[in-house]
């Protein structure tokens, strides 16, 4: 949705921004540092978690990984690119409050002990991924029809933007069928 | 499993194949409008 809108951002640059507090969590998973626990009552894999990631998923540990990311960002492609970068890690954190039951702290290791936030979207995890196909489909057509105008605009062929339109959505659809199914683990 | 996986694909296939578009370019650090 944001390359349709901010053109001159590296689609790399916004799908590694769009998950980059999932990329940080994941060494702070391995040595023990931040945990998962299963939500009581649930089976399967998919929006059956609690996340105790109190330092990569705090709403201060979140900004200053968004900061990072957008500063390395404008230093490499100006400010512009790394202001809307920083925004998207953002993204991530909001995202997950809409979806994730209450375990998100607002300060880095949960620090004074504020109320955790997440509104739960997960406890209806059929809604939640409609939610997330909805998405990844209006995600796809305007990634395809900026892609396709700005080809039309440098007078090539259409062709390579439907291709590539077309992989953005098959792997949006794929992940999330891999993450309902759990059929990678 | 699929979020590696995912990753990988978004930032490196799909980052690399969207590279040969026609976007405009980042305007560099210093660079004026």
């Amino acid at each position: 949705m944001v390359k349709a809108r901010v053109r001159e951002a590296p689609l790399w640059a916004l799908m590694l921004a769009s998950v980059w507090l999932d990329v940080v969590f994941v060494p702070l998973y391995l040595t023990g540092i931040e945990t998962i626990a299963r939500a009581p009552g649930t089976q399967g894999i998919y929006a059956a978690a609690i996340i105790h990631a109190n330092y990569t998923h705090s709403l201060g540990g979140a900004a200053l990984l968004a900061a990072i990311f957008g500063w390395v960002g404008a230093m490499a492609w100006g400010r512009r690119t790394g202001l809307v970068l920083g925004l998207v890690v953002l993204s991530h954190w909001v995202l997950d409050v809409v979806v994730h039951r209450a375990d998100l702290p607002l300060l880095p290791g949960n620090a004074g002990h504020f109320a955790l936030l997440g509104f739960g979207l997960w406890r209806w995890p059929m809604a939640a991924a409609m939610v997330e196909l909805a998405l990844v489909i209006v995600g796809g057509w305007l990634y395809w029809r900026a892609a396709r105008a700005v080809s039309l605009a440098a007078q090539r062929s259409e062709r390579f933007a439907t291709l590539t339109g077309a992989l953005v959505l098959i792997g949006g659809v794929a992940v999330l069928a891999f993450d309902v199914t759990g059929v990678l683990g | 499993m699929a979020f590696i996986l995912g990753t990988l694909f978004f930032v490196v296939v799909v980052g690399v194949i969207d590279a040969r578009l026609p976007w405009p370019r980042p305007r560099q650090p210093g660079q004026r409008r």
